[in-house]
């Protein structure tokens, strides 16, 4: 079994994939096979694929929550002390529905190294980059489906992650609350420079979100396309490229 | 429905139950031997109030009640607990478990005396063994039930260590069951406390076995009387604690 290092060097990559491979049990066939990605510092990166195709996973195994079956994953953890090196978005909001709001961003504060002040401060400044600098006192169940998604974001902003990883995180939203919180997250990227891992079966998500795309496909599935991506929300290139990465995985989808 | 209008039907409820017991005890069809009338349940509390009895016996099972119940529901949490957390001990216990959930606290009754006399720890034993049990169930389905992605959230966020993972994670989330079953404990406990001290351990119950032996049902009934007021003031306590470290819910 493979786990994720976590070397002290600053690199240009904030992870390194080489020859993944990732399966269920031990006896199954592995369900994605031979992944080799390297994430560029301060990029924005979409994992696409049909359902099933494992990007999920995938993305779980980045984070530690599930052992590669080979290969290897590297994060290139940054020097600072006091933050954790990956910073996790579920699709549901997964809030600890027993802490009011600011406690659930303090949550992934609370094994570190920081101060009690320090982590109610980072906590704050997090709530504000999501624009819920209102809502500390709040309890989870209070909230709406858009707001519990922000809190879930602060939440991973504020262990100051190397690389946010972000699992279909607007699935399951409203199509109105979803692009507001696509506008949000594009401007967070902006602002903070975070590097971005972000999983989504939303073609035109990923389009409009991401510089990068990555295509899974295939059984077992593997990288099939790697897309250079700067079409954004600009008229005719995107539905271009969205059209384009359509019959790609259309091609790919022999599932 | 409003409160105001709940609390009136609730003591309109009570007034009408009183009632019909005294209608039925002062017709004659029931003799006054069997079936007291309520009225006579006042002037049983004076009597036993100023000679100091009715307080001594509050007091003396007040305290086994406290001491059994305290013990019985950390042991039963604890133990219903780490069952559910760990599936090798889990198996270790189970058929234990199994052997000796079925044996009512009344049938440890020799053995409590054997062990403890006939003294304020064998009452309190009775009564920790059935509050243990009710705890031991209540606490075992709600530590399974707990949502398996929120102990995830943990792992991501680096508290999956067994320290964070049971005190941030798990016991929070599994408190509303574990605290429906203290409260099902609280209400089996008094139950007990009757049961416990029917052999002479002094207490409520004894003094109702000493009351019906000289067939002073009236005292009898104010005993019966006085423990529904605890157990209804110790639930009601209870709901209020519970509301209050329930905040968070809906």
């Amino acid at each position: 079994m493979a786990a994720v290092t976590f070397p002290k060097t600053s690199t240009a990559s904030v992870i390194d994939l080489e020859d993944v491979s990732i399966g269920y049990g031990r006896d199954a066939p592995p369900v994605l096979v031979d992944v080799n990605l390297s994430v560029e510092r301060g990029s924005f990166v979409a994992i696409v694929g049909p359902s099933g195709v494992g990007k999920s996973t995938l993305l779980r195994v980045v984070a530690g929550l599930h052992s590669a079956r080979g290969g290897g994953v590297t994060i290139h953890q940054d020097q600072r002390p006091g933050h954790r090196p990956v910073g996790l978005v579920f699709q549901d909001s997964r809030l600890l529905p027993w802490r009011r709001v600011i406690r659930n961003v303090e949550f992934g504060l609370e094994g570190l190294p920081v101060s009690r002040d320090e982590r109610r401060s980072r906590a704050e400044a997090a709530l504000k980059l999501v624009r819920l600098d209102g809502y500390a006192r709040r309890w989870p169940y209070e909230l709406s489906g858009g707001q519990r998604q922000r809190i879930g974001i602060a939440r991973a902003m504020a262990v100051d992650p190397d690389i946010l990883l972000m699992d279909e995180p607007f699935g399951a939203l409203d199509a109105i609350t979803r692009h507001n919180l696509q506008d949000e997250l594009r401007r967070i990227h902006q602002e903070t420079g975070k590097t971005v891992l972000f999983v989504t079966h939303d073609l035109e998500e990923a389009v409009h979100l991401a510089d990068r795309i990555i295509v899974l496909g295939g059984t077992p599935a593997r990288v099939v396309r790697d897309v250079r991506n700067s079409a954004g929300r600009d008229g005719s290139v995107f539905r271009d490229q969205v059209e384009q990465l359509r019959s790609e995985i259309a091609d790919n989808y022999s599932i | 429905m409003k409160t105001y209008n709940k609390i009136a039907l609730s003591a309109l409820g009570v007034i009408v139950f009183l009632l019909a017991w005294e209608a039925v005890a002062r017709s004659g069809v029931v003799p006054a031997r069997l079936l007291p009338s309520p009225s006579a349940v006042p002037a049983a509390f004076l009597t036993e109030f100023k000679s100091g009895i009715w307080q001594a016996m509050v007091l003396a099972s007040l305290s086994h009640y406290l001491v059994g119940l305290s013990l019985g529901t950390f042991l039963g949490v604890s133990f219903g607990t780490a069952a559910a957390l760990w599936g090798k001990w889990d198996a270790f216990q189970a058929w234990v478990v199994r052997m000796l959930r079925p044996i009512p606290a009344i049938a440890w009754i020799p053995f409590a005396i054997i062990w403890f006399g006939v003294s304020e720890g064998a009452a309190s034993f009775l009564i920790s063994l059935t509050v243990f049990w009710i705890n031991y169930y209540a606490s075992y389905a709600a530590v399974r039930g707990v949502d398996k992605d929120l102990i995830e959230l943990g792992y991501a966020f680096g508290q999956g260590g067994l320290i964070p993972r049971l005190f941030k994670i798990i016991l929070p989330g599994a408190l509303p069951g574990i605290l429906s079953g203290v409260r099902a404990g609280l209400g089996q406990g008094w139950m007990t406390v009757v049961a416990a001290e029917l052999f002479g351990i002094s207490g409520l119950g004894m003094r109702m076995m000493e009351a019906s032996g000289l067939l002073a049902t009236h005292i009898v009934v104010l005993y019966m009387v006085t423990i529904a007021l605890l157990y209804g003031v110790s639930d009601f306590l209870f709901m209020q604690v519970q509301s209050r470290v329930l905040s968070w819910q809906r």
